[in-house]
């Protein structure tokens, strides 16, 4: 069920034309993001003949391209959706992240149906984000969701909030790599305890993919349907012109692109994630300082947002490094980049969320992207259980007020 | 009338109207040994309509068959489907009669295998169903690289063939050797060459595994008596093989003729399937795979070795 009070920013619209200028800094700014994407685009065409990296570089890079532009002016910092769920009902936000959900699931089902056919053997579709489930899964969310609130973003969020020139977004990030060594440090025990025994549990095994759809599809709309009746904040603004060119997406529009992006990404090379390279920057420090264990029990088998030691940037490398620069352009053109200046007061509490984001991430294998959207929309339980409880835990840390610490 | 009727009349049909473009028809009982079990991607994207062929991707990779495999193509899984998942043996004779139907192989169907990793466990693959006796199994030369490297075309589309009717014969023992057996070479027993298809590095014992393989055996080096002719050596930069005159003489230079019974062996037998299927299928030497490899023949107690390294494991 997707929300119908709003309206996407196509078609012409005839009134409620808001008070619009165009300066000229408006003309340099939107020429010098106008660039940027060129520049990726032309990046990803000299990938793309690059016999070495391949087309997977490439289309990776234009991936991170969209994903950047759509979370930027579609606002998709999942920890400023819960927030304004949970402090002022103000559920537009949290309807886009419902609605990319909706999508992405209908296109995983459709790409499912191409690459496993048979949902009745015990296989599993190839890369999705289908992980174990466990009480570590549990507390992992649980953790990151508080992360979320303590730094003021998720590890997406604060991706594109460097494009926007969000200097917090640092420190997060350094404690996020921090965390994500602990959690290589904290695995071996946590696998034998729970995660080697956890049940895989992925809804086509019970019920088919049709049944898989209709079951996700219902939750969801149950879940908008009490977001719809709860929501204080009126439907966007209408935008007509240039305007486009700076305005926010509607929810509705984020979260379908956001779905779809997901599906593509899914279908051509990796379900979405932005932690994988991120993890294995963090594996191979940690392992240069001998921090780690020789081996890393079942790691590298399991489906998840979890990087092997790689010497080169992988595919998830190149997808960050598009989103943070289309993130930018799209900052830039609305002209929503602004230096601002962490204190080392909200530097600490960004690193010590990081902190808990790294390790919660590493140990959920993945992230709000890569388990709450790429595994739910994968009909993966262990989606459903990290949205719960990161949710639950940035509800903890709004109770708590970590937020305005 | 069935779905399974009416494809088997669109496939008489078709296969009819195909004639008119195919010279020979390919099942026609083609002696083994014959060069043709290697097959050119022009000559299987000419016959690849043909009913009487299926084709079967072996890639270690995954997600690589499903975001895009040769049209008709079908997957076989190396680790979940042609070995036994619980003992180290390949899969039975009814698990392999199995599969090989549910593919849609029938006893006269050409079968032609192709993989990623220079075809190591597309030939792994042919190594099996040589064993359970299919007749005509083939290797699409230079493997998945080559086919896209080409430019040729993918698809996303999965076929459903018909189930076929094959029926698999007894494990042929002529394909396989066991370690008993292996034991008698290195002791001279037994007059049959060792080919050990590794690189320099872990035939000389200086190094455990090949770099990016885990250390799976406790002792380095190779068999006694072993010959090392690394898998490379039978093929071109493109990874298609070398002209079957060259590889004759390339191989006959280091001692392998065929004028006596050959065994190659690597770390787990996938590479030296390659190696078997050129020397076996395509030169029609007497040739079997010691599957065990050095993973089961480097962790054996009170077995003879060769390390002219002298690397002791454990000890840096």
């Amino acid at each position: 069920m997707t929300p119908k009070k709003v309206t996407t920013t196509s078609g012409s619209v005839t009134g409620a034309a808001s008070s619009f200028s165009w300066s000229k800094a408006d003309t340099i700014r939107t020429s010098v993001a106008g660039v940027i994407v060129l520049g990726l685009l032309f990046w990803a065409y000299l990938l793309s003949s690059n016999t070495e990296t391949g087309g997977r570089a490439s289309f990776s890079l234009l991936i991170g391209l969209a994903l950047g532009i759509v979370f930027e002016r579609g606002r998709f910092c999942f920890f400023c959706i819960f927030r304004d769920s949970i402090e002022s009902r103000k559920n537009n936000g949290f309807l886009s992240v419902i609605t990319a959900l909706a999508v992405g699931a209908i296109g995983y089902a459709i790409v499912f149906g191409m690459y496993l056919p048979d949902t009745s053997g015990e296989y599993l579709p190839p890369g999705a984000h289908i992980g174990p489930t466990s009480w570590v899964l549990a507390i992992a969310a649980l953790a990151f969701g508080f992360g979320m609130a303590l730094s003021g973003a998720c590890i997406s969020g604060h991706l594109y909030r460097i494009g926007q020139g969000s200097l917090r977004a640092i420190p997060a990030l350094i404690g996020a790599l921090i965390g994500f060594g602990l959690g290589f440090i904290t695995w071996n025990t946590l696998y034998l305890r729970a995660i080697q025994e956890a049940p895989t549990l992925w809804l086509p095994h019970y019920i088919g993919y049709a049944g898989s759809l209709a079951v996700t599809l219902a939750a969801l709309g149950v879940i908008a349907y009490y977001l719809l009746k709860s929501n204080t904040e009126s439907a966007p603004e209408k935008v007509s012109g240039l305007a486009v060119l700076r305005s926010k997406f509607s929810p509705a529009t984020t979260g379908a692109l956001v779905g779809v992006i997901g599906t593509i990404a899914y279908m051509r090379i990796e379900p979405l994630g932005v932690t994988r390279q991120l993890s294995a920057i963090s594996r191979k420090e940690f392992e240069k300082q001998s921090l780690l264990p020789e081996t890393i029990n079942g790691l590298d088998t399991l489906a998840g947002c979890v990087g092997i030691v790689t010497e080169t940037i992988s595919n998830n490398g190149w997808l960050v490094i598009g989103f943070v620069l289309a993130s930018f352009a799209g900052a830039l053109s609305a002209n929503r980049f602004k230096f601002e200046i962490p204190t080392i007061r909200n530097s600490s509490t960004a690193l010590f969320g990081g902190v808990l984001m790294g390790w919660g991430s590493m140990t959920a294998l993945g992230c709000t992207v890569g388990v709450l959207l790429s595994s739910t929309q994968a009909f993966a339980i262990s989606g459903w259980v990290f949205f719960l409880f990161a949710f639950l835990g940035v509800y903890l840390g709004i109770k708590a007020k970590v937020h305005t610490l | 009338m069935s779905t399974k009727k009416i494809s088997r009349v669109v496939a008489l049909v078709a296969s009819v109207a195909l004639l008119s473009s195919i010279t020979t028809a390919p099942s026609q009982a083609i002696p083994k040994n014959d060069t043709q079990t290697l097959v050119s991607a022009d000559w299987l994207a000419k016959n690849i309509n043909d009913p009487k062929i299926v084709v079967l991707e072996v890639s270690a990779e995954e997600g690589l068959y499903e975001r895009g495999h040769i049209n008709g193509a079908i997957k076989v899984s190396w680790t979940k489907e042609l070995v036994d998942p619980v003992n180290r043996n390949i899969l039975s004779q009814a698990s392999f009669q199995k599969l090989a139907r549910k593919a849609g192989i029938d006893n006269d169907s050409t079968v032609v295998f192709y993989g990623d990793n220079n075809n190591w466990f597309a030939a792994w693959g042919a190594w099996v169903f040589n064993i359970y006796g299919l007749n005509d199994v083939r290797l699409l030369n230079g493997g998945r690289t080559k086919w896209e490297k080409d430019g040729r075309p993918l698809t996303t589309a999965v076929s459903a063939p018909a189930l076929g009717d094959v029926v698999a014969k007894k494990a042929d023992a002529s394909l396989r050797a066991f370690l008993p057996e292996v034991l008698k070479v290195a002791k001279k027993q037994q007059n049959t060459a060792l080919v050990d298809i590794r690189s320099a590095d872990e035939f000389s014992g200086k190094i455990f595994a090949a770099p990016g393989f885990q250390e799976l055996a406790i002792r380095a080096g190779h068999i006694p008596g072993a010959i090392n002719i690394p898998w490379k050596t039978a093929i071109n930069a493109d990874g298609t093989f070398k002209s079957t005159a060259e590889v004759r003489k390339i191989y006959a230079n280091l001692g392998i003729d065929g004028k006596k019974p050959i065994i190659v062996y690597c770390r787990i037998g996938e590479r030296a399937s390659h190696t078997w299927f050129l020397l076996s299928q395509v030169l029609g030497y007497d040739v079997k795979v010691y599957d065990g490899s050095w993973t089961e023949y480097g962790n054996s107690v009170g077995v003879p070795i060769s390390n002219p390294a002298g690397t002791v494991w454990g000890i840096a």
